[in-house]
């Protein structure tokens, strides 16, 4: 097909604003799938990504639609991501289309996120097409949001259209409109190929699958491969399209997107975000990148019961497969033994990875509190980075430690703004800008990535009844004054309970450390003493007292077996608890710690 | 299979269900209980007839409410029993204050039953009527001087703390109580919210621990300072006065259980009948064996058993009868704690230990 008839373009929306239904709906309508295998939400194929109703993974998915003029046109819909911690995965689809849908909820109106997207869309030269979905609901105020959708993108109000994904109601249009508003692509057909990775993953039969559109030339099945980046040389053992399940095609030509099948077996070796072009005939220049993804956020995981380390490390290796961007070493740990220290694009991330171990591969887990990347100047001028608190060098070695900032952008209806900004006060936060954005105030803080990945989020839902909307990017590292904070169970230091904190909060939060185990540790043979520490100094302290009674009361000859499964059931709940030297210690004395700021206070 | 020395009788029929109670037991089924007493002995007969009867030290007839029986009918069923006894062999039996009467309990006195056990609970009205008790607390004084009439020479009282409403007051009133009706010895169980009884159903909170162990303590010291042994976790006995059928069970002996739902352990295997009425009947009418559920017990679950009861007794357990503990190292930790004694091949817990039976036995043992 020529390029004239193509188009290739995404959809930017937040979370449950109807991304997956819109998606779904174009796939009904242009019948790439039929409606009886139309199983809801195609292109979110995690059951995960189902359940919690957001999308993980970019994929590209092509249809074919006749349009009014009467001609058929070869549509390309490249998936994004709605969540924060995936938005670099934005970017990546962004550069591979011309055109992108900014689908706003008609009775929620923009969010922070969305904002942040429809930015990098223009700043892209992408062309938007501003839509209002769930336009059906009754809550729907499709002339006040509209006119905000307008201002943002400098449109014209009556240009933004209005649906509703849900009943099918002027979906036409929306394909309409991508036909006659988003550019054909424009690449050079007889120039070297050259493709843009802009996704991958990892399939068990055919290995390291490549998402690419191709900006000019023409690759064919059974091309020698160059990655510009790396340098690496694959062969495309298979080419083709999804749609929306991998169909060969045997080439791709310029302004195509499609995927290449690579014969990698390590996800991790092919970079997203390379450009590809052929062996014998190679492009001279690599197309722009986009920046490598980093971890964000590390935590510890250790398995509950240590005969489980193997799966837990084969559990990673298989995740890793599909998620490049998760990574993983060996670490161990006094308190808990053997696990590993993971790094997180972001919490979210970090639930999902957990949550994906626990229920695909049937590990019981524990999570060290979630702390960002350190930098540590020590008194010999070395700088060293740190993603433990176990890390950190004695503090007489120290000369500075600084910790990542990030500007986060909130977007609050006028009446919660005194909520956000004493929140944000309250997690060291530095004020840059407010201004209002429709009905609601754009608020601009600087604040450490450390208080964000805390519960910052959770915090900012619940104090704003669900209204404020939340967009970070980070702006550098800069100095902190922090320190480590030590727990100590019967007088020794439990490592897994180490933590990173900011001085002035040290004695709060170690309060409420030991507060939170006092609560959560149970009575035992003896008496255990929780202590909060910096260094050697006590911040707080608890003593789980000694039990005084645990006696079975009756044992009589009928109830002998009874008895003594009523022991074996409670040897079973102490196999739920980490033996920490001699105490025992729940696994929700772990949990409460991290849950560390859901009490109200703030910290 | 070798005879037992200690036979077991469930007499199941009660006039109400108590509050706390999760026994087998028989409501509204009265119209059945001679019944019943013919398939008891059925089942006595076969077990005889099977040479499972060895010369008897001790007999139980426990419940239910086992004075709901005809008294001429008791009598009958301790003529079948009287040749089997050995000299000077302990007989006891159950009995509630509001079911029985001074003439009854001469009665069985006079057809061999030589120890009763009475269920006084509390002698508090208002924690009588939190368990669903029938009796009054003047019903339980009358019964154990009517006791002391008949001849009884052996007689026990059963009581429960931790009862929903129970204050320190109400201890020191029941413990006073209990000390001026002088009995010879005293069962006080912490009540146990068992699943499915009333009290758990309503939702009553458990007794905190602290207010439980005060109780426990108390009476522990109450009874000893009045001349008790504290023999067994729950239960006090005036010296000489021990009851040699429980100890058999704490000592892991061979018994044997007759009625609905009652347990037998003879050689390494362990038995209970099933525990409803019509089948237990209906299977000895037609001249077969109760319907059972087995289940043997390998070298392991015996040894943890002996553990777990021995440790239950002040004296102790012999650690050539009782074998290892899964985890030896732990005994000398114990020790250097205070909550055990480990000599010449004994391991007895001290006074402390006593109280956390159960945290020592998990320190020793691997239950799994």
């Amino acid at each position: 097909m020529d390029q004239g008839h193509i188009r290739n373009f995404c959809i930017i929306a937040h979370i449950d604003h109807g991304k997956s239904t819109l998606a779904d709906r174009i796939l009904q309508l242009t019948g790439a799938v039929s409606e009886r295998d139309m199983r809801s939400q195609v292109l979110d194929s995690m059951d995960l990504e189902r359940e919690r109703g957001i999308t993980i993974k970019a994929q590209a998915v092509r249809v074919h639609y006749t349009a009014s003029d009467g001609e058929t046109y070869q549509l390309n819909l490249i998936d994004t991501p709605g969540h924060v911690d995936f938005s670099y995965e934005v970017s990546r689809s962004l550069a591979a289309c011309e055109g992108a849908l900014l689908v706003v909820d008609a009775s929620q109106g923009i969010e922070a996120q969305t904002l942040a997207n429809t930015y990098l869309a223009i700043e892209g030269d992408l062309e938007v097409i501003p839509v209002l979905n769930k336009i059906d609901l009754p809550a729907a105020d499709p002339e006040l949001h509209g006119r905000a959708v307008a201002d943002l993108i400098g449109d014209d109000p009556e240009n933004v259209l209005r649906i509703s994904a849900k009943t099918g109601e002027g979906i036409e249009a929306v394909l309409e409109a991508v036909v006659e508003r988003v550019p054909p692509p424009s690449g050079d057909l007889t120039a070297p190929a050259r493709a843009l990775i802009f996704d991958s993953v990892y399939d068990q039969y055919r290995g390291v699958v490549a998402f690419v559109r191709v900006m000019d030339g023409v690759f064919q099945k059974g091309d020698k491969l160059r990655c510009m980046q790396t340098g690496l040389v694959v062969e495309s053992e298979e080419i083709g399209v999804m749609a929306p399940v991998m169909t060969p095609t045997g080439k791709l030509a310029a302004g195509e997107t499609g995927y290449l099948v690579t014969g990698l077996k390590n996800l991790g070796d092919l970079r997203v975000g390379d450009t590809i072009t052929r062996v014998a005939e190679p492009a001279a220049e690599a197309l722009p990148g986009y920046r490598e993804v980093k971890p964000m956020v590390f935590c510890g995981l250790f398995p509950v019961d240590a005969d489980d380390y193997p799966d837990l490390r084969d559990a990673l290796e298989k995740l890793s497969l599909n998620d490049a961007s998760l990574r993983w070493e060996p670490e161990s740990s006094q308190a808990l033994g053997f696990g590993f220290r993971c790094g997180f694009l972001g919490l979210l991330h970090m639930d999902i990875v957990r949550e994906r171990l626990e229920r695909e591969y049937d590990l019981e887990l524990l999570a060290t509190t979630p702390n960002v990347e350190y930098k540590v100047t020590t008194t010999m001028g070395e700088i060293l980075p740190v993603r433990s608190p176990t890390e950190l060098p004695p503090p007489t070695n120290i000369a500075m430690i600084e910790e990542p900032f990030v500007r986060c952008t909130i977007l609050v209806p006028s009446d919660g703004v005194g909520a956000v900004m004493k929140l944000c006060q309250d997690r060291r936060g530095v004020f840059v800008t407010m201004e209002p954005i429709e009905n609601r105030q754009q608020i601009v803080y600087d604040m450490p990535l450390a208080e964000i990945v805390l519960d910052f989020y959770d915090q900012l839902k619940s104090r704003t009844r669900g209204y404020a909307s939340l967009d970070y990017e980070i702006v550098g590292y800069r100095e902190s004054h922090l320190v480590k904070l030590d727990v100590l169970l019967a007088g020794d230091t439990v490592d897994a309970l180490s933590m990173i904190v900011h001085r002035d909060e040290a004695y709060t939060r170690g309060k409420l450390l030991v507060e939170r185990l006092f609560r959560t540790i149970p009575r035992q043979l003896f008496d255990v003493p929780i202590q909060a520490a910096i260094g050697g100094k006590i911040l707080a302290r608890e003593t789980v007292k000694a039990r005084r009674k645990d006696v079975l009361a009756k044992c009589y000859g009928g109830d002998i077996s009874r008895k003594r499964k009523l022991l074996e059931r409670q040897k079973e709940g102490k196999k739920r608890m980490k033996q920490v030297g001699s105490v025992e210690v729940p696994q929700e004395a772990f949990l409460s710690v991290l849950k560390i700021g859901d009490d109200g206070n703030g910290k | 299979m070798s005879p037992v020395a200690h036979l077991y009788l469930h007499l199941p029929f009660c006039s109400s269900r108590c509050g706390y109670c999760a026994f087998v037991v028989n409501v509204g089924a009265l119209g059945r209980r001679d019944e019943y007493l013919d398939a008891l002995l059925a089942e006595l007969e076969g077990e005889r007839a099977a040479g499972r009867i060895g010369e008897l030290q001790t007999v139980y007839l426990g419940g239910g409410t086992p004075t709901l029986m005809r008294p001429r009918r008791l009598a009958a069923l301790m003529e079948r029993i009287r040749p089997h006894l050995a000299p000077g062999a302990e007989v006891s039996m159950e009995a509630n204050p509001e079911s029985v009467d001074g003439p009854a309990l001469a009665a069985l006195r006079r057809a061999g039953v030589n120890r009763l056990s009475l269920g006084v609970q509390s002698f508090q009205p208002h924690l009588l009527s939190a368990l669903d008790r029938a009796a009054t607390p003047a019903q339980a004084r009358q019964l154990i001087a009517c006791a002391r009439a008949a001849g009884f020479e052996d007689l026990s009282i059963d009581l429960i703390f931790g009862i929903p409403g129970q204050t320190a007051d109400d201890l020191e009133r029941d413990l006073a109580e209990v000390l001026t009706a002088g009995p010879d010895h005293v069962s006080w169980y912490e009540l146990e919210l068992k699943p499915g009884t009333a009290l758990a159903r309503a939702g009553t909170p458990a007794f905190d621990e602290d207010e439980g162990a005060d109780a426990y303590r108390r009476i522990v010291g109450g009874l000893e300072d009045a001349g008790y042994g504290w023999y067994e976790t729950a239960n006090f006995a005036r010296p000489g006065h021990e009851c040699r059928h429980s100890l058999a069970y704490w000592s892991a002996a061979d018994y044997l259980g007759l009625g609905v739902g009652a347990v037998s352990t003879v050689g390494g295997e362990r038995w209970r009948n099933a525990a409803a009425l019509d089948g237990y009947l209906a299977a000895l009418a037609a001249g077969e064996a109760p319907p059972r559920s087995r289940e043997p017990l390998d070298a392991d679950d015996v040894r943890r058993e002996r553990w777990m009861l021995g440790l239950r007794l002040e004296r102790g357990l012999p650690l050539a009868w009782a074998g290892p503990p899964d985890r030896p190292d732990a005994l000398a930790r114990l020790s250097a704690a205070g909550l055990l004694h480990h000599d010449a091949g004994a391991v007895s817990l001290t006074r402390e230990g006593r109280f956390v039976q159960n945290a020592i036995l998990h320190e020793l043992m691997d239950y799994a």
